[in-house]
């Protein structure tokens, strides 16, 4: 990657931190992201409602319910996968109004499923509040044959749909939640460069 | 500049203090298109002397054979207002610039709030003709003072129905922002336009509530204010130009024959900014477009609204 080049579509994660005018808290989080929602519980509470969906990750060990428990005993749903709680969401945001926040930790893929979510409720991206965690494996979408391969974390990856060899970018598109990636041996098959894990 | 040359077709006395012009080309073809919330700026030849005032056009973008503003007559100004009223008729000629909008709807919000104050209620007659279109909700409260000064009223009523909110001073109604801002359902976009007040009080308590930003909209022309004279110095034009205490520095130097641009005149759009490359004393910001910052920073400034009281001020034009 070049020295002092930054490509304008590659998403900020900024971390949690309380937006304090508000009038409600709406949070999302998912596997490991419940640390980030507990070291926010931490800083300081709000003094407005939160509301707390938290989904269990598939795979992924690490388990919160109980420390989240005993920082936040009000409104707080824990769903077995993202699916559930998705439908969740979905149910709850025609009832919230404008002056509730949004914050989401959770991987790539779970912060822009979220952001599709309250996208279609009229609430820009730039306004929820995101923190990455567990990995920063990227959603890669194929130029060629327009397949979103999931947790690529390498600089080239096999896309699912077409097996092509994609060079992931740090093009990012925030309608379809996932990096670029571009046919990386389409003027001499068969040479790649170094295949490196560098989105642990 | 590029200016359209306009004739007027009719005039309107629409309440005590506000007459509705409707304007039509002079060569009888049709104007530009436009979108909801755009204004125009019209050139007044006072005395030998160019007023440019912004004026919001109100009419339906769909209808492009006139255009329409509404001048409220301002007594304490520097004579524009009462130039539109006392001495442009029926058939005078006038020259425009076309159409730009620093107040356009947000095409992808759920919900739009429009909330206006007297005179402020034009930019919402073409964005209310833009939201009917669209088949978009919203909301309309319009404030004035008494029954006969709500300009529009009754034909806003009849396009709006139940949308239409009034709220007049003399029957003690008023707008309740914070019954109003708090109840409003996600990606709702608020928009207010009036005095200034009003529209410091809506900003205020959207940003309390918690609205983002880019959910709050306003549009606030001001008038350039009257100050003291001063000297400008003008570095690349490498002429001296006085301000008078009813010219602002834009005027003085559009007087002066340099060409500046301009959009808004009226503190909102920015485009007139000048680099400021030296100052001795104080420079009075106006303007609602620099940040706090930048006022502070003494580098920039608007000369549409701006003024400074300083014994040397030079400016990059």
């Amino acid at each position: 990657m070049e020295v002092g080049y930054k490509i304008r579509s590659q998403p900020e994660y900024k971390g949690l931190s309380w937006q304090t005018r508000a009038t409600a808290h709406l949070i999302l989080a998912q596997g490991s992201g419940a640390k980030a929602v507990i070291n926010m519980l931490h800083q300081q509470h709000s003094d407005q409602p939160i509301t707390l969906l938290y989904s269990h990750k598939l795979g992924e060990e690490i388990n919160c319910d109980l420390e989240l428990k005993a920082l936040l005993h009000l409104d707080q749903h824990v769903f077995d996968d993202e699916k559930m709680m998705f439908k969740a969401l979905k149910l709850l945001l025609p009832f919230q109004y404008m002056g509730t926040r949004v914050y989401v930790a959770g991987s790539q893929e779970f912060i822009w499923a979220v952001a599709d979510i309250v996208k279609a409720f009229g609430i820009d991206d730039a306004d929820v509040i995101k923190e990455l965690s567990g990995t920063t494996a990227r959603s890669v979408y194929c130029v060629h044959c327009k397949a979103i391969t999931y947790r690529a974390t390498t600089n080239v990856t096999e896309c699912i749909g077409c097996q092509r060899m994609l060079f992931v970018r740090d093009h990012f598109s925030r309608n379809l939640g996932a990096y670029m990636g571009l046919m990386v041996d389409a003027e001499d098959p068969g040479e790649l460069p170094e295949i490196e894990e560098i989105y642990p | 500049m590029s200016m359209l040359d306009v004739k007027v077709a009719s005039v309107e006395q629409v309440t005590p203090l506000i007459k509705h012009f409707t304007l039509i080309k002079e060569d009888g073809s049709d104007f530009p298109a436009f979108s909801g919330g755009s204004h125009i700026v019209v050139s007044l030849n006072i005395g030998g002397r160019v007023h440019r005032n912004p004026y919001s056009l109100m009419g339906a973008p769909s209808e492009p054979g006139a255009y329409h503003i509404s001048v409220r007559k301002q007594e304490q100004s520097r004579g524009g207002s009462v130039f539109m009223h006392e001495v442009v008729d029926v058939g005078t000629t006038l020259q425009i610039t076309y159409p730009v909008n620093l107040f356009s709807l947000a095409k992808l919000g759920r919900k739009h709030i429009l909330i206006a104050g007297g005179i402020g209620i034009t930019p919402f007659m073409s964005q209310i003709a833009d939201l009917k279109r669209m088949g978009a909700s919203y909301e309309l409260h319009y404030a004035f003072r008494s029954p006969e000064h709500g300009a529009f009223a009754d034909q806003l009523s009849a396009e709006c129905g139940h949308q239409f909110h009034a709220y007049t001073d003399s029957n003690g109604t008023r707008i309740d922002l914070v019954a109003l801002l708090s109840t409003q359902p996600l990606g709702t976009h608020v928009y207010v336009c009036g005095p200034s007040t009003m529209v410091a009080a809506t900003l205020d308590t959207a940003r309390h509530l918690g609205w983002p930003e880019n959910h709050i909209h306003s549009e606030q022309f001001l008038a350039p204010p009257v100050g003291a004279p001063f000297t400008i110095e003008l570095a690349r034009s490498k002429i001296k130009v006085q301000v008078p205490a009813e010219m602002s520095m834009l005027e003085a130097i559009e007087a002066a024959g340099v060409d500046a641009d301009f959009l808004c005149r009226g503190g909102a759009c920015g485009r007139c900014e000048l680099q400021v490359l030296e100052s001795e004393g104080e420079l009075l910001h106006h303007d609602h477009f620099l940040t706090d910052a930048e006022k502070a920073s003494c580098k920039k400034i608007m000369p549409c609204v701006s003024r400074a009281r300083c014994d040397r001020l030079v400016l990059d034009i």
